[in-house]
């Protein structure tokens, strides 16, 4: 993981930067492209996927074989944290740029990107 | 207090809930167990899950738990020997969506209490599982706990819910709680 000297919100600048990408993302993410898309070890994501699980702020699902996390939205706050972090992208727009660049809508299989 | 190897998760709820207000702590039994509560030939479910009012200090809860035999594993969950079910813990407050939940239903079973969801708290709650996932179990299990619980689960308190749910997150689907009143 890189150094940030951002001040960070929600205890760490990467922990601020899965939230702020989760919050991008319609349809939730897998670890793995969570941590890809971060340049973060899949470790240091899943311990703060973890954390951010017990406390309710994100879920995980099974789809297929992998699991996929996304912000809980039947937690209590869930709204004004999304809002939050929407305008907290602001500060990172290289997170904001890869979510913009990565595609979550369907595609049609064998159809050349 | 020692639990027999046959107990249900019901005399586990009523122990552990005990055992927790015995050291101080409100502990409020919710989700899937409560649902299980309210309709156990439908739901079964091996989590027990209370949320804490007062979340008291870890040892306190551990002492409290370790009373009744439960012991917290890795990771969190306070598990036993001999019984499949699983004590949790999750970090309050007691919400449901935007909501708060500031009251609850308090069964008696001799000495013990249990407090729980009400009726039409496990409906909104088990509901909404189906409302934000798409989780078609969420939608059996509510409408079980509504058709068992004819008396007890207020349809209109849940209706001005959904509407309040939907004001403030307009992308809920309206036609689901169609389809909950139409299948109902």
């Amino acid at each position: 993981m890189r150094d940030d000297l951002r001040p960070a919100l929600f205890g760490t600048a990467l922990r601020d930067r899965v939230l702020i990408r989760l919050a991008l993302s319609e349809n939730g993410l897998h670890l793995r492209e969570l941590a890809r898309q971060l340049d973060a070890s899949p470790t240091a994501i899943y311990r703060i996927i973890m954390a951010l699980e017990r406390a309710g702020v994100v879920v995980s699902r099974p789809i297929g074989k992998i699991r996929v996390v996304l912000l809980n939205r039947r937690w209590h706050g869930a709204l004004e944290l999304r809002t939050l972090l929407e305008r907290l992208a602001a500060s990172y727009p290289e997170v904001r740029e890869r979510a913009a660049h990565s595609r979550e809508r369907p595609r049609r299989i064998g159809k050349p990107l | 207090m020692t639990l027999p190897d046959d107990a249900s998760l019901v005399d586990v709820a009523f122990a552990a809930c005990t055992a927790l207000a015995r050291a101080g702590e409100t502990a409020v039994l919710c989700g899937g167990s409560a649902a299980s509560y309210y309709v156990p030939e439908v739901y079964r479910s091996l989590d027990i899950d209370f949320v804490p009012r007062v979340q008291a200090a870890r040892h306190i809860v551990d002492r409290a738990l370790a009373s009744i035999g439960y012991a917290r594993a890795a990771g969190g969950p306070y598990v036993h020997a001999h019984l499949p079910y699983a004590i949790e813990l999750p970090m309050g407050p007691l919400a449901i969506g935007r909501e708060y939940v500031s009251a609850w239903r308090t069964d008696h079973r001799g000495e013990l209490l249990l407090h729980v969801y009400t009726a039409t708290d496990v409906v909104r709650d088990r509901f909404l599982h189906y409302w934000a996932w798409g989780d078609p179990m969420g939608l059996d299990v509510a409408l079980a706990v509504a058709r068992a619980h004819p008396d007890d689960v207020d349809l209109d308190a849940f209706r001005r819910w959904t509407d309040r749910e939907r004001a403030a997150d307009p992308s809920y689907d309206a036609g689901r709680v169609e389809q909950f009143f139409r299948l109902l």
